[in-house]
């Protein structure tokens, strides 16, 4: 699931991976993992499993 | 500036205004900008360089279906001296501000957090009692909160003492351009307030936010003002030489006003007429 829509991707897939997938690679974004933030430096080895939780936040314009 | 007659009164005026500090962090520029609203980023920033900011707020959103689209922040994070502070808008209590601001954080990488807090998207006037909780908290954990607040001098006091960086009161409803509405509230939490105080919504015009550093406040955050003007790069060189004559002026010291009678500028002895005549 990502933000809360399912999402199909292969198994043992990184982070990094599905950041690509999803055309936001190399943006700045904060990823939430079942709850967890997942800092940035381990977006290459985490892998993602059925069931997993993802929740991607970005910075958009705002007062 | 330097200018050949020396002087203290001509070095006060080459200076501008003097710097201020807010949560440990000193800032030269009085005003603060949001990046909402603008048409394009190229506005955006153009705006934001012609302010002369340091502060600038952005907000925070789930990625959606279209990943790709509006990627309106990323020059921002290219400019130099600029502090981004993430807010918490959206978040409708105090848990989901608290998670915003640590969201924010990882972003910005910036301690610097605009709590947020208004559930009633009709006047979007903010809950004290959440604003409270969420600072209570998000101050305990090192963050320089900057609460956006009703312009109460209770709840300053109050929010003073849980540790907050700045106060956020507003001069009137986020966006209305209604201007200092509160400000007899503003003199009141002036009065007693020991971190600095910025006047964060319904600013309209250049005037109003030099009305507001006139007054004492020591800042003030605009971004409709500048965002839905008629040309948003002239608007925010107009807030910023209008935040910093307020600030000057404050510094000065207004004159002592009259009671309705007039006091001559020159001098009323006769001219006309001969004298003893």
């Amino acid at each position: 699931m990502v933000n809360g829509e399912a999402y199909e991707a292969k198994p043992l897939e990184s982070v990094t991976a599905l950041l690509e997938e999803m055309g936001i690679g190399g943006r700045p974004v904060v990823v939430v993992l079942n709850g967890e933030v997942i800092p940035a430096a381990s977006w290459n080895a985490r892998g993602l499993r059925e069931g997993d939780r993802v929740e991607l936040f970005r910075l958009v314009g705002g007062g | 500036m330097k200018r050949e007659s020396g002087g203290e009164q001509m070095e006060f005026q080459g200076k501008g205004p003097d710097a201020w500090t807010v949560g440990g962090h000193r800032f030269s520029s009085r005003l603060l900008m949001g990046t909402g609203k603008f048409q394009d980023t190229e506005t955006m920033v153009g705006a934001v360089l012609a302010s002369g900011t340091q502060i600038v707020t952005v907000a925070l959103r789930r990625v959606g279906r279209n990943p790709r689209e509006d990627d309106m922040l990323g020059p921002l994070g290219e400019l130099k001296g600029i502090t981004l502070m993430p807010n918490t808008s959206g978040a409708r209590n105090a848990s989901e501000a608290i998670r915003a601001a640590r969201l924010g954080r990882e972003l910005c990488g910036s301690p610097f957090v605009k709590v947020e807090i208004h559930p009633n998207p009709h006047h979007l006037m903010p809950d004290p009692i959440e604003t409270f909780e969420a600072a209570k908290v998000l101050a305990a954990e090192g963050f320089v909160v900057m609460p956006y607040m009703p312009a109460d001098p209770v709840l300053a006091k109050r929010l003073e003492d849980v540790g907050c960086a700045s106060l956020m009161p507003l001069g009137s409803a986020i966006g209305s351009g209604r201007g200092l509405a509160t400000a007899e509230m503003l003199r009141l939490i002036l009065r007693d307030a020991r971190i600095p105080v910025i006047v964060d919504a319904g600013l309209r015009s250049p005037s109003e936010a030099a009305a507001a550093l006139e007054m004492g406040c020591d800042a003030v955050l605009v971004n409709s003002a500048v965002a839905a003007s008629g040309d948003p790069v002239a608007m925010a060189a107009a807030f910023a030489q209008a935040v910093g004559a307020g600030r000057n002026a404050h510094r000065a010291g207004l004159m002592p006003q009259g009671g309705g009678t007039a006091l001559a500028t020159s001098p009323l002895t006769a001219f006309l007429s001969v004298e003893g005549s």
